[in-house]
């Protein structure tokens, strides 16, 4: 996949409201725009503006918007099923807000169930992502036993056991040190690079410090 | 698939599923033991001579006094027959055709004994023989006639003649080994033929030969023409418990074997009953059905969240439904092995009874009770597959 279009897209519930500044000052909304793959995006929003709302849109995941998102110009509506799993395994990884974490199982297991399912990343890399992030003591605590902001970087190397073309991050270091979310953004953008991908990182003030090829108003 | 399987078995309720497993298990099992108990009952009532027994008549006129002083044979006239043909419960009707030729068979038994007598032949519609037999046909440069005996015949010479006289039961097997002479007179015309019995008939009661060497016989050696005189009908009734027949019957002053009617009758009430015992079987497994789907939607409900982000990291719903359907068909699998083998031991106990009372029933095998049980299986998990899937789907378009 090389590019993600969103054309004149806004969720429904803000179709009432569609001459407020909010929406005509945004970069996103009922505006025509692309995302390229091997870039790296900003997109910055205050709380609430609808930044998961888009990530939810453009993974396929909700459909309550107006307007088209399509990849590489496909319809992502008319897409199927079959393909819309493919696209979740190959093409975009995601890292939630709310990490999407399973609470039951270890914060080793949480990463392997995305990586048995895509077979892509070696247990050697794994382990040492975990290292990196200074959570290798923790690889086989339950989630539900850990603090938010490692749960962010489990949440992280989930993401990046898949190949993918776009990596949105979304507000990926909110509950992170300086530190961690430099070695965190080290991580990431290797791997972005090693894949020629594209990322996305949302941002409500905090983000990383990174050279970003564009900054997005929501 | 094992983190998968860890994540979703969370909330799988035991007593649920074992209320399931129970009620599944009853239902099946009453029902394959209804299928079973009916094929064993209907051994029973069928004996070895029917592959799949439909309710015959054979109905003639009563013989009255004077008709037996007048000599005024009981014979059925054309208006009478097509009157009987039209009743509604008649399915098929054919008569017994009888010969019009004399007709001596005798037997040797190499130096041991030998043994003459007249006798008879009739015939009847090859649909209406109850005997499966290939070498039940007549070619007219061949000699060879095929007889069927009545069975009571066989229980006669074995359990009367046989036992005061001392001498040796013969088997169906033995009696089909002896070939009889038999010469037919008439017209003029004298014929020599080897008749061989081809087996016992429960259903009719005369000695009979094919309808094909009957036409041909009595053309030949006929002395008088017997083809219009009918005396004795066989027809197939759907419903032998209808009162019409018997009603028809009496109206008409025509007679049948009242024992059969009487077995007709405890076919068709058994009949009725393992309907029922099978619908209430139905009903159960249907409620256990509802049971099942009831628990699995729950835990579906229940780990809503689970099944979500597993499709959001890239599950396809088809991987994240199967662990439940593969949970459903084990426990319908295990249902069906379970009652399979419940029905087995309760049918050994019965069986036995059975055959204290019938030693000569054939014993039927079991396939038709286990291919109820794995249709109903294979309806049970489709549906199971399809209901789970739906909901897993209903998650996936989830829209907010």
């Amino acid at each position: 996949m090389n590019n993600i279009n969103l054309k004149y897209i806004l969720p429904r519930v803000s179709s009432s409201v569609r001459n407020t500044e909010q929406i005509t000052q945004s970069d996103v909304w009922l505006k025509d725009i692309q995302f390229e793959r091997g870039q790296l995006y900003l997109l910055e929003a205050c709380s609430g503006t609808g930044k998961s709302s888009l990530c939810s849109y453009i993974y396929g995941y909700r459909q309550d918007y107006e307007g088209q998102i399509t990849f590489d110009g496909k319809d992502i509506s008319h897409i199927s099923t079959k393909e819309l799993v493919n696209v979740r395994k190959q093409e975009l990884s995601i890292l939630w807000q709310e990490l999407r974490l399973f609470p039951e199982l270890t914060a080793m297991e949480n990463v392997i169930i995305k990586n048995k399912l895509t077979s892509y990343q070696p247990q050697r890399q794994i382990d040492e992502w975990f290292e990196m992030l200074g959570i290798a003591d923790r690889k086989n605590y339950k989630i539900g036993r850990m603090s938010f902001g490692q749960q962010q970087r489990v949440a992280m190397i989930r993401a990046l056991c898949q190949p993918f073309s776009f990596l949105f991050a979304d507000e990926p270091i909110s509950h992170l040190d300086a530190n961690n979310s430099q070695i965190m953004a080290k991580i990431m953008m290797e791997e972005a690079h090693k894949q020629g991908a594209g990322v996305i990182i949302t941002s409500i003030g905090k983000h990383m410090s990174l050279d970003y090829d564009k900054a997005i108003h929501l | 698939m094992n983190l998968v399987w860890k994540l979703l078995r969370q909330h799988i309720s035991i007593p649920q599923f074992a209320g399931f497993f129970l009620a599944n298990l009853v239902g099946m099992l009453i029902i394959m033991l209804g299928v079973q108990f009916y094929n064993d009952t209907q051994a029973i009532y069928n004996g070895e001579d029917s592959f799949m027994r439909n309710d015959y008549f054979i109905i003639n006129k009563t013989i009255g006094t004077i008709s037996g002083i007048t000599g005024k044979s009981e014979t059925f006239t054309e208006d009478e027959i097509n009157e009987l043909k039209s009743q509604p419960f008649v399915k098929k009707m054919g008569w017994f055709t009888s010969s019009a030729f004399q007709v001596r068979a005798s037997f040797n038994i190499e130096d041991f004994s030998s043994f003459s007598t007249e006798m008879f032949f009739e015939s009847v519609p090859d649909e209406f023989v109850d005997v499966m037999s290939e070498k039940w046909f007549f070619e007219e440069d061949n000699t060879d006639i095929p007889i069927i005996l009545p069975r009571n015949y066989l229980d006669l010479y074995n359990f009367g003649y046989a036992q005061s006289q001392n001498l040796p039961q013969l088997s169906e097997g033995l009696f089909g080994a002896i070939s009889l002479d038999i010469t037919i007179s008439g017209n003029g015309e004298t014929g020599k033929f080897h008749g061989n019995i081809v087996g016992f008939s429960s259903r009719l009661n005369t000695i009979l030969v094919p309808e094909q060497f009957m036409k041909w016989a009595n053309d030949k050696y006929g002395s008088t023409d017997v083809s219009s005189t009918i005396s004795r009908i066989i027809m197939e009734v759907d419903n032998p418990a209808d009162e019409n027949i018997t009603q028809y019957l009496q109206d008409n002053n025509y007679e049948t074997d009242q024992s059969k009617l009487d077995a007709s009758k405890t076919t068709f009430l058994l009949k009725m009953i393992v309907g029922i015992v099978t619908s209430v079987g139905l009903v159960i497994c249907i409620l256990a059905f509802y049971i099942l789907m009831l628990s699995v939607l729950l835990l579906v409900e229940k780990n809503n969240t689970k099944l979500e982000n597993l499709l959001v990291i890239g599950y396809s719903p088809a991987k994240v439904a199967m662990p439940y359907q593969l949970l459903t068909i084990g426990l319908n699998i295990t249902v069906l092995i379970l009652s399979s083998i419940l029905l087995i031991i309760i049918r050994n106990e019965y069986i036995n009874l059975f055959e204290n009372f019938f030693p000569n029933m054939d014993i039927p095998s079991l396939w038709q009770s286990l291919v109820a049980g794995t249709i109903l299986l294979v309806i049970v998990s489709i549906l199971n597959i399809i209901a789970i899937r739906t909901k897993i789907m209903s998650i996936w378009k989830k829209k907010d």
